[in-house]
């Protein structure tokens, strides 16, 4: 097709030119052209069928204001093609039709359309019951528009943005413009979201004068430079606002081009205040076929030829409302197109200018006559005209009918935010009733279309958001609401719905396929409200959201009832205002994970790593699932494990032993200098929720560690339970400041003696003792001797950035004695054989210290700390029918059940925690939770597992520690 | 989600910085005049009113701190303390 290629407004670039995929044939356009203005160039007229009937559907509104173009764009089912711009290599496919858009083999369906009233799944298919599960299925087949297979993968990059803004606009055009720049001069940050890719609104497009040198779109233009320049305007285009939430929450989403780094990004903006500033759309005109291809809005003949350069067809005939149907007509008839009549559904009311100019081309202009039927087969070749109330008609031959019954303002915005819409019988709109604090609305929706009364309004609502920031600007509103008294105010708007009260095909709703006689219906039926009539025939509740039958299926039912004009709402509208990819609100997918300061070493050590928590750690050195050697070199060497991961804080200052008797369960206040004490800290239920080991420092001055899983959480916790007492602490996480290294088997000391000249023998440092080192006589190094995996072992806690040369030195000297890497899986069997437990793995929600076994570490007697889990411990100390914690012993040694494997005689009774083939003991051992009469020593279990039929593995209940009773191993 | 809150020491911050930490139910009790049903109610009963109440939270990506404030559970909006004259308007 032949571009209008040098019309002034374009917002192509016609050097550009791109291509897309289409039916299997390559088609070309031009940079700017969305996915639909692109194929309309290429001769597509037909790009979807509709959702029952199959009847086909074209270009309408170029506002994604209803689902005729959606389409299916590289494996994404119902893009919006009118609002997406093409780019090169795109796949595009048609939806809803079987065969081809022009040719659809299901395109019967709308000669059946008698046979699918009103809601007629709800009435039909019921008698008798049995047909219902088959029609389900036959329905499902038929509804819905798209496809999505189920392996299509999303891709792409998507992006998340949360900006706080003073004032934040929606809508880009004049009066949004104006908004942000009157509020931009008083030092706020100013947001200012436009859904198009360029800002200008309904100026961008028309070349009608704004003042007598200057045209509309060159003023919309410089307004545009003007915006973009100042600094403090983050402008934000091709950018839909989808949700309004209270305190000013404003959600929205941004399409990327081709030069951002996100396909699509979700954007979250709290301001102070907002201006809404959406303009208006244009209020369909209901009248027979009145969606047949060939029929559209006039914005969208208009911007086809202004905006892309495309001429909406030969020969057209115009059924409008509003002053801009003229105008277009005039403009377009200019550019070339053939206009055969139009016929204005207003008697009077008409700017003198624009009845002169069509006189002067001898334009034919019907007044108070209206469209009353498009003809044609697949795509329009006719329409009729008849004067309104009258049986007049006339016929005329054409391909485009430009159709619209006025304007309708975009009110989704402002219902969202919360704002109360009323019926003006002046402009026809449903206008702001009551608007919430600190929101304001401007422009075209609120009536007026004289270019300077709207400018004049966004400045005014821009002074206005303003001053909510906190900036007196009594004096410049005073001035700017008197300047706007002056303008010209909102003018009278079409009442007008439709003139028929037929209409088999006269569509309310585009994307349901809902008809006047479906309302006709759904009335009859008893359905007298709007919200319960697009409930009952599904007009309003498609992708459009209400755009196109929003404000007409109220009206129209209004004006079936003879209601009051008082008491109609638009339907309501929800969020999101747009379609928006999931993937857009499930944004980047973040992975947030922490290497311990000795990571890469342990990477190149062969060390399978895991995700743990926040963490990466090594599970084991080998390709051996058991890591046997790692725990056999343990017990007869020495090995080394990366601990880095455990929780470690500092807290100090006068309460600080206060704080920490709060918390734990021992007595916080005996604590022997040089040694470490092992606690625990139970919830306010008694139960456990984590293990670790306090050092005292000095007066009031502690060290303490805690489990991986509660490191992110132990800061919270004891300012949580001691919120109330006011106390006098600092509590500091170290976590990331020190790794720690767990040197463990009998040969531990012979390494460490190596690279330090401490006396670490067993009388000056035995176990549970607690020694600063200096290792090399320059890294200082905390020591303790714990026994977690049953040897000697020193903990050693390193500043994290010794970290890598403490572990090399042991390394290094640890070789003569066979030192060793071990991981997780090494530990978990190590710690096992011992009976010490990994808080989590042997215990669970419900679980309390006494249950696992450690009720020996509260002390009962701390009447002013008032320990958390105190009062529920005493009540649980004897309480029967509780899980408690027990070593099992698996009766064949071969058979090591899995982890989670239930126990159970005629019922549940617990479950296995963990278990393990043990080479120290050479037994299948474990350990389970099981009810307390199942816990005595010598009690013979079955478990549970899949795939053994009526078999139980059995085993027995024993004693723990499995390895080392006595625990002489780690003392030594 | 569109919930701010005023935290002491960091000011009016976006909500999703903060942990809720339940409603207000006055300092710990005497532990030795409860009866397990009592102190039960103390841990776990809420009131769930629909109006203003007292609660906490605590600043987990910013400062750290735990602070009560006063939120109008049928509008989400933090409000001022409802004991004191309506003077010091925080939302
Ligand atoms: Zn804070």
């Amino acid at each position: 097709m032949n571009r209008l290629r040098h019309l002034p407004t374009l917002r192509i670039r016609p050097e550009d030119e791109i291509s897309i995929h289409f039916r299997g044939k390559i088609y070309k356009g031009v940079a700017g052209d969305t996915i639909a203005t692109l194929l309309f160039a290429n001769g597509i007229r037909i790009f979807s069928r509709s959702l029952k009937y199959h009847r086909p559907r074209g270009l309408y509104s170029l506002e994604g204001e209803c689902s005729n173009t959606f389409m299916q764009v590289d494996g994404i089912p119902n893009v919006c093609t009118e609002k997406t711009l093409a780019r090169s290599g795109m796949i595009v496919k048609a939806q809803n039709v079987v065969g081809s858009p022009e040719y659809d083999l299901m395109g019967f369906m709308d000669k059946l359309s008698w046979t699918m009233p009103a809601g007629f799944y709800y009435w039909l298919f019921h008698k008798p019951a049995a047909i219902w599960p088959l029609a389900i299925k036959q329905i499902r087949k038929a509804a819905g528009i798209g496809n999505l297979s189920p392996s299509f993968e999303m891709k792409g990059r998507y992006d998340e943005n949360y900006l706080n803004a003073d004032v934040c606009i929606i809508g880009g055009g004049p009066a949004g413009m104006c908004a942000a720049l009157a509020a931009s001069e008083h030092d706020l940050r100013v947001i200012l979201l436009e859904s198009r890719p360029w800002l200008g609104g309904f100026f961008d497009y028309r070349s009608a004068d704004y003042t007598e040198d200057l045209a509309l779109y060159e003023r919309a233009r410089a307004l545009a430079n003007q915006v973009e320049q100042t600094s403090s305007v983050r402008v934000f285009k091709h950018t839909s606002m989808i949700g309004a939430y209270n305190n000013n929450l404003i959600t929205a989403f941004q399409q990327g081009t081709e030069n951002d780094n996100f396909t699509e990004r979700y954007i979250e903006i709290r301001a102070e205040s907002v201006v809404v500033a959406t303009g208006c759309i244009e209020r369909p005109l209901l009248f027979e076929n009145n969606e047949k291809p060939g029929v559209m809005q006039v914005a969208c003949a208009h911007r086809l030829a202004r905006t892309h350069g495309l001429m909406v067809g030969m020969a057209a005939v115009f059924s409008i409302g509003h002053d801009l149907g003229l105008e277009a007509a005039i403009d377009l008839h200019d550019l070339g197109l053939n206009v055969l009549c139009v016929a204005d559904v207003r008697e009077n009311g008409q700017e003198s200018k624009l009845i002169a100019k069509l006189q002067e081309r001898k334009i034919p202009i019907l007044k108070g006559w209206v469209a009353e039927k498009a003809h044609g087969g697949k795509c329009l070749n006719g329409v009729t005209l008849t004067k309104i109330a009258e049986t007049q008609k006339q016929k005329f031959n054409c391909d485009t009918l430009v159709a619209s019954a006025g304007l309708t303002p975009l009110t989704g915005p402002l219902a969202l935010a919360g704002a109360t819409l009323a019926y003006d019988d002046h402009t026809g709109f449903f206008l702001p009733d009551k608007l919430p604090n600190k929101i304001y609305t401007a422009g075209r929706m609120l009536g007026l279309s004289d270019a300077f009364a709207i400018e004049t309004s966004g400045e005014l609502a821009g002074l206005r958001a303003a001053a909510d920031c906190g900036t007196s600007l009594k004096h410049e509103i005073d001035a700017a609401e008197k300047e706007l008294h002056a303008l010209p105010g909102p003018v009278k708007g079409s009442q007008f719905v439709t003139a028929t009260r037929g209409g088999k095909k006269t569509f309310v709703c585009f994307d349901e396929d809902t008809t006047l006689k479906h309302i006709n219906q759904a009335l009859e039926l008893g359905f007298d409200g709007p919200e319960l009539i697009k409930r009952f025939t599904s007009g309003g509740t498609g992708p459009g959201q209400g755009g196109i039958p929003g404000h007409n299926l109220p009206l129209y039912v209004r004006q079936l009832q003879d209601a009051d004009n008082k008491t109609v709402k638009p339907t309501n509208v929800r969020p999101p205002l747009a379609s928006t990819f999931l993937a857009t609100y499930a944004g980047g997918g973040h992975v947030m994970s922490k290497h311990t300061p000795v990571h890469s070493s342990q990477v190149k050590a062969g060390g399978k790593m895991e995700r743990i928590g926040v963490w990466y750690r090594a599970r084991r050195f080998s390709e051996d699932k058991s890591a046997r050697e790692e725990i056999v070199n343990v017990r007869n060497n020495v090995g080394l494990l990366d601990a880095s991961s455990l929780g470690k804080f500092r807290i100090h200052g006068p309460d600080a032993l206060n704080a920490l008797q709060r918390v734990y369960v021992g007595d916080m206040s005996k604590m022997a200098p040089g040694k470490v004490k092992y606690t625990a800290m139970c919830n306010e239920d008694g139960c456990i929720i984590d293990d670790g080991v306090v050092i005292q420092d000095g007066k009031n001055d502690y060290y303490f560690t805690t489990s991986t899983n509660r490191a992110g959480k132990t800061v919270e916790w004891i300012r949580y339970h001691t919120r109330y007492d006011g106390w006098d602490f600092h509590l500091i996480n170290l976590t990331d400041a020190f790794g720690v290294i767990n040197l463990a088997g009998p040969n531990a000391r012979k390494v460490l003696q190596k690279i330090t000249d401490a006396d670490i023998s067993n009388d000056v440092f035995p176990f549970t003792g607690c020694q600063e080192l200096m290792i090399e006589s320059t890294i200082p190094v905390r020591a303790m001797r714990l026994g977690f995996v049953g040897e000697l072992s020193y903990e050693l806690h390193v500043s994290s950035s010794f970290m890598q040369a403490v572990w090399d030195l042991l390394k290094e000297n640890g070789e003569e004695f066979g030192i060793m890497n071990f991981g997780l899986e090494a530990q978990n069997c190590l710690r096992m054989e011992k009976g010490h437990l990994i808080i989590g793995s042997e215990s669970e929600q419900r679980t309390t210290l006494h249950d696992v076994g450690l009720g020996h570490l509260w002390f009962q007697q701390k009447p002013e700390a008032k320990t958390v889990g105190a009062f529920a411990l005493k009540e649980t100390e004897t309480q029967k029918g509780r899980l408690k914690l027990v070593g099992i012993k698996m009766d064949d040694s071969s058979r090591t059940p899995k982890e989670g494997s239930i126990i159970v005689d005629e019922k549940i009774r617990g479950y296995v925690c963990t278990a393990r083939y043990s080479n120290s003991v050479a037994e299948s051992i474990g350990m389970a939770l099981v009810e307390d009469h199942l816990s005595i020593p010598g009690t013979h279990l079955k478990i549970f597992e899949d795939n053994l039929g009526d078999q139980r593995l059995s085993a027995t209940v024993v004693t723990m520690p499995f390895y080392d009773p006595e625990g002489k191993r780690m003392k030594i | 989600m569109s919930l701010t809150i005023t935290c002491p020491i960091c000011g009016k911050r976006n909500g999703y910085e903060f942990r809720y930490g339940g409603e207000d139910k006055e300092k710990r009790p005497e532990e030795d005049m409860f009866t397990s049903r009592a102190w039960c109610s103390y841990v776990h009963m809420n009131k769930s009113v629909a109006g203003t109440q007292k609660e906490w939270w605590c600043h987990k990506d910013g400062c750290g701190a735990w602070f009560a404030i006063y939120r109008d559970t049928t509008t989400n909006l933090e409000v001022s303390d409802p004991n004191e004259d309506g003077s010091k308007a925080k939302a």
